[in-house]
């Protein structure tokens, strides 16, 4: 279990993580939602011990996470936004450093190799540099490197930014069975379908505070589960109704195109950031509730 | 573990590029060698013995300095502020210091082979030297010390552009003054013992002394590991500070 404990961090006096507690359950699939700048990457650095906190503290399974302890760091594995990797170094000599690194045997770090490689289809580019592989293989050869260590606590930093539909849910696939199978997955994201699509709970966060926890179930229904868009203006208005005939009553007396569907995560991360969060709203405010 | 896996990227590093490491190397001390010794060398002798014999120890000293800074720096300085693959040894559960040891001593095995390559090309333009194993442990220690300043410089530097400035007002002045084209003793006092405390004329002093056959100065030797284990722990502090940019 990871438990982050009253976390703030400060840059040049302005708080980017500020008094942060989130507890991430074993076998737990937790997106962290957040607009840029909301403090993601923060926090995420400072589960890796890449950044130190300014106050508060991380356990992971009950022991403080810190740079010197190679039990803690064993435990978990990174994927970070950028992509990391050596651009001369070919996909099997990506792995076997990764692999030294984190004092794996020898023939484990060839078997798990080629385990993970065929895991996420790269085993017939293992001999090709990281400069010939498309932004999709380097995700997925960044995803095999982190799972070449077997870690209990997988976090993974926008892994499928930029990537095509096909490869984002290729990746989707395999984390999809990685959690199945009991793995711990912190994940930030911007594509909310990701999120809605993979996540047991969501965290969102913004100005370096988590704003609520819950499932993305239960999130789309706290601002209602039918939402109507009014197009007028060139602006898409929309507002969440609780009950189907709530929202047929709206469209009834609306002026302009009207549309009817189910709401999604995307509808309550835009009424967190479009409105709760960026506006100084209350957190109970989550868009329009008619 | 940290030092092996350093010692195996900088082989892979080898591995891919030998060809361009070593002719990019070797270009400077063979035209050192030409136009120095063998040009203008011609016309002079230093310590009653022939010019080229005082300059090749030099050259090979600056060789194994040059080519250990820039192996570790160079590399290194990619792989943090534009590869960003630092990060994932930073976050490893590899102890840093062994990482930094790993460099160090990977770039001074990159020094001794291109050190060995000139003397290879002193041997073919018929110059003799007296050889011990103390002259290959020096180059190493040498190729050491520069390598952990290449560390260094490549933490510190916040753009790729600072590592070429550092050389420029570090490596390049020690070049040419450091106990390696002339001897020091023409110069002024002052001056003299300032640059005869710095790494590299160290090294060229006692090389020269050992291609003689004479024996170097004990203080030397010792004033090259007191610059290691600075360079050595100055890095590992700054790598531990440095550890997000």
């Amino acid at each position: 279990m990871i438990e982050i404990i009253d976390l703030c961090k400060q840059f040049s006096g302005k708080t980017v993580v500020d008094h942060v507690n989130l507890n991430i359950e074993n076998g737990e699939f937790l997106s962290l939602l957040g607009p840029n700048g909301a403090g993601k990457t923060t926090l995420i650095n400072m589960m890796t011990t890449l950044l130190l906190p300014d106050a508060g503290k991380i356990l992971i399974d009950g022991e403080e996470v810190s740079r010197e302890k190679k039990s803690v760091k064993k435990k978990l594995s990174i994927i970070s936004q950028e992509y990391s990797l050596r651009n001369d170094f070919t996909v099997l000599d990506i792995m076997e450093q990764h692999g030294r690194l984190y004092n794996i045997p020898k023939a484990k770090r060839r078997e798990k190799t080629a385990e993970v490689l065929e895991l996420c289809g790269l085993s017939e580019a293992k001999n090709k540099t990281v400069r010939q592989l498309s932004g999709g293989m380097k995700r997925k050869l960044m995803l095999c490197r982190a799972l070449i260590t077997e870690p209990e606590y997988l976090i993974l930093d926008e892994p499928t930014v930029g990537l095509d539909p096909m490869s984002r849910r290729q990746i989707w696939s395999v984390l999809y069975k990685l959690n199945e199978k009991g793995m711990t997955i912190l994940l930030t994201t911007h594509y909310i379908e990701e999120a809605q699509y993979l996540s047991k709970k969501v965290a969102l966060i913004n100005k370096g505070k988590i704003k609520t926890v819950a499932s993305p179930d239960e999130l789309i229904r706290s601002i209602g589960n039918f939402t109507v868009d009014i197009f007028h203006d060139g602006e898409i208005d929309s507002h969440h109704f609780m009950g189907k005939e709530d929202a047929l009553a709206y469209i009834a007396q609306a002026k302009g195109r009207t549309t009817l569907r189910e709401t999604n995560l995307e509808d309550v991360f835009i009424a967190f950031a479009g409105k709760g969060m960026t506006d100084g709203h209350k957190d109970s405010t989550l868009g329009k509730v008619d | 573990m940290g030092i092996r896996t350093a010692l195996w990227e900088k082989w892979i590093d080898f591995k891919y590029s030998w060809g361009r490491i070593t002719a990019s190397a070797v270009i400077s001390p063979l035209l050192y060698l030409i136009a120095f010794g063998f040009g203008l060398g011609s016309y002079a002798d230093v310590d009653a013995r022939p010019y080229i014999e005082f300059l090749v120890p030099g050259i090979i000293a600056l060789s194994s300095m040059n080519t250990g800074y820039s192996s570790v720096a160079m590399t290194l300085n990619t792989q943090r502020l534009y590869e960003h693959s630092f990060d994932q040894i930073m976050i490893s559960p590899t102890p840093l210091w062994q990482y930094i040891i790993g460099q160090a001593i990977g770039g001074a095995l990159r020094g001794l082979y291109i050190s060995v390559i000139v003397l290879i090309l002193s041997f073919i333009f018929g110059v003799t030297l007296h050889l011990n194993m103390m002259f290959f442990a020096v180059i190493i220690i040498n190729g050491m010390v520069f390598s952990s300043l290449g560390v260094l410089a490549a933490i510190i530097a916040k753009t790729h552009m600072d590592v070429s400035r550092f050389s420029t007002f570090v490596i390049t002045p020690m070049t040419f003054l450091c106990n390696t084209f002339f001897s020091l003793d023409k110069l002024p006092a002052v001056l003299k013992t300032i640059i005869s405390l710095l790494p590299l004329s160290c090294t060229s002093s006692i090389l020269r002394s050992i291609s003689y056959g004479e024996p170097f100065k004990a203080i030397e030797l010792f004033v090259l590991i007191i610059y290691l284990a600075v360079f050595l722990g100055a890095a590992y502090l700054y790598t531990l500070k440095k550890k997000k940019i």
